[in-house]
């Protein structure tokens, strides 16, 4: 079986996917992060000159906000559910001045985390059918699946190889994501970010935004929580995109199939959010780390919990028709 | 019966309603050569591709070594090596690495056998080549050291010889003849080509509309009993022939005198030729062409 996983993987690396995909990160990466430092430059311009002042001073407004926050906080009148979510702005805010560090400075942390976010509705996804469209439809197309399925190894142990092999290939992309957009946005930003303290844990009760379980983390933590979530969500991708590949056993049309569910179902939720079965759709739950921010709901009824359970629920029905389908196949390429 | 490699016993096949094989029983000895012939379309293919697992029978067994393909896959399997349809290959890899990766799928596949067979096939000198830029002959040369690198009793070959030139197709042959006389491993060959099978097979099944309409060996299938004498009076030997031995014979248009008899006679008919001071130029067995035999079993234009 680790033989049939490192054939896999020997397929894979030197089908020189990994580098194609490399070479698209690295491009997205650098206009963004380039674009952000230029924006945040941009900003800063902008604010001296209309201010008059000679530079921008972070520190004195940061503290003006912070006396004032700890002001209410005295306030006899401040209402209970206030005191939590200002407290963590005082700290948050302490933090930042303490380590003289402007608070709307771009860290690399910070746009790395922001990257996933984007990315991890279209992007990612996009990226994780790149690797996996030709995983068994390549092997239809080209004829090989005829020399790999009549050795003597039962039909299900070579899927099983190729799904190994794909899980730990989209765990090293997400690896590299994670890598590449620190670094490279490092190069424009020069800041870091792995301790900035990161406010997290809002929940929606009832239609209102609660603060009572918020916690601060790092913001290194926070993205080990990101990127976890970017994980998850990579590998169910994964799993469907090996089940069409299985399917249609032309690379081009699984390709075509993925990016038509993964666009169509952006239109099917913003056009008919309304209709409740399209919160089943795998497209809709996409966004699992818009919900830590608390306020996301994109179809009545939704939350992360459901949204991972629909998900996973994806990926195993995926697998399972998958390997079906698979063993029972007439191959008659 | 232990020296039966491969045992094939009814099996059917339909694909979308459609029955495509109807009902084939055939059977395959140790060191064996077995060709398979027939029109395109005709099922070989379909066959074939039940034989080596990548495809069904809807009813029916088979199996190899003993193995039923069905219920002991793995164990049926270790004992085939195939190309089915053309030589396919990772071209994104050298003709080493393709071997040393699907030899890695069976056990006991060592350095030396990848090397044996890369020897046997020639290809020594280029097996470190990306396949992509292989020619075709080159590409069915690997595809036939895949076939071989777990040395397999029963090997299939689906037209192997499809878009090799003459040369190739020829040293092709060669290697497969002499395959199967040193090893001592059945071949079971499918071709529309007829000389090829002539050159290659001990025995022959045609197969027409899925079903095997034809099975002997070569020699047997092509006597047709008749013998062509070659006279300087034909007319006169004709009347010989059905005077002294009641014989119905014929004239063809060399003017040579051909008739249907028992061999035992021959001598005593030619005897009879001399004594009645016919010159006897030649006498020969007529032999059909196994085109003819074909053709006249196949003889149906519209595919079913």
């Amino acid at each position: 079986m680790l033989i049939l996983i490192r054939n896999e993987v020997t397929k894979l690396l030197l089908k020189k996917k990994l580098i194609l995909i490399i070479g698209l990160l690295i491009i997205f990466i650098t206009l963004l992060s380039y674009g952000q430092q230029y924006t945040y430059e941009k900003n800063i311009d902008r604010f001296e000159n209309f201010s008059g002042a000679g530079t921008y001073d972070w520190k004195s407004l940061a503290t003006q906000r912070l006396n004032d926050l700890e002001n209410r906080l005295d306030s006899p009148y401040i209402p209970d559910s206030g005191i939590a979510s200002t407290e963590i702005e005082i700290r948050q805010l302490r933090y930042f001045i303490e380590n003289d560090i402007n608070p709307i400075t771009p860290s690399a942390v910070k746009f790395s985390v922001d990257f996933v976010e984007q990315g991890i509705s279209l992007l990612i996804p996009l990226i994780i059918v790149i690797l996996a469209a030709d995983l068994v439809s390549g092997e239809f197309s080209t004829g090989t699946i005829k020399v790999l399925l009549t050795r003597a190894v039962p039909r299900w142990k070579i899927l099983l190889s190729k799904l190994i092999a794909l899980i730990l290939m989209t765990t090293l992309v997400v690896l590299i994501i994670g890598i590449l957009s620190v670094l490279i946005s490092y190069l424009f930003f020069r800041q870091w970010g792995f301790n900035e303290p990161v406010a997290t844990g809002f929940s929606l009760i009832d239609g209102q935004l609660n603060a009572d379980s918020v916690i601060l983390v790092t913001r290194f933590q926070y993205s080990l929580l990101i990127y976890s979530l970017t994980w998850y969500v990579s590998i169910v991708i994964a799993a469907i995109t090996l089940l069409i590949s299985i399917l249609v056993e032309n690379t081009a049309t699984a390709i075509g199939v993925l990016m038509a569910a993964l666009i169509g179902g952006q239109f099917l939720q913003f056009f008919l959010s309304d209709w409740a079965i399209v919160k089943f759709f795998f497209v809709t739950n996409l966004d699992l780390t818009r919900y830590l921010t608390g306020s996301y709901q994109p179809i009545g009824g939704m939350s992360l919990n459901f949204s991972i359970i629909t998900l996973g629920l994806w990926g195993l029905l995926s697998l399972m028709i998958g390997f079906m389908v698979f063993n029972r196949k007439d191959v008659l390429v | 019966m232990d020296t039966l490699v491969l045992n094939v016993s009814h099996i059917s096949k339909s694909i979308k309603k459609k029955e495509i094989i109807k009902d084939i029983s055939f059977q395959l000895r140790k060191g064996e050569v077995l060709g398979f012939l027939g029109p395109n379309g005709a099922g070989k293919s379909t066959t074939l591709r039940m034989l080596v697992g990548l495809s069904r029978p809807s009813a029916g067994t088979i199996s190899i070594c003993g193995h039923s393909i069905r219920d002991d896959y793995v164990k049926a399997m270790a004992h085939v090596g195939c190309i089915i349809e053309g030589p396919d290959l990772y071209d994104y890899m050298s003709g080493y690495k393709n071997l040393e990766l699907l030899g890695s799928m069976s056990k006991h596949v060592t350095q030396a056998a990848i090397d044996q067979a890369v020897t046997l096939v020639g290809m020594e000198n280029r097996i470190h080549d990306k396949v992509r830029i292989y020619s075709m002959g080159m590409k069915q040369r690997i595809g036939l050291a895949q076939a071989l690198i777990h040395k397999p009793d029963l090997l299939i070959l689906d037209e192997p010889t499809n878009g090799l030139d003459p040369q190739g197709i020829h040293e092709f042959r060669e290697i497969v003849k002499s395959l199967a006389k040193d090893t001592g491993i059945s071949v079971l060959i499918s071709s529309h080509l007829i000389s090829e099978v002539q050159l290659m097979c001990d025995r022959v099944c045609i197969i027409n509309n899925g079903m095997i309409v034809q099975d002997g060996t070569v020699t047997d299938m092509l006597s047709t009993g008749e013998i062509v004498w070659v006279l300087n009076d034909p007319i006169k030997g004709q009347k010989i022939l059905s005077e002294n031995f009641n014989l119905a014979s014929l004239l063809n248009e060399h003017n040579e005198l051909i008739a249907a008899i028992d061999l035992k006679v021959l001598p005593q008919i030619n005897a009879t030729f001399i004594t009645a001071g016919l010159e006897l130029h030649t006498v020969y067995a007529k032999n059909k062409t196994l085109e003819d035999l074909f053709l006249s079993v196949t003889n149906q234009r519209t595919i079913q």
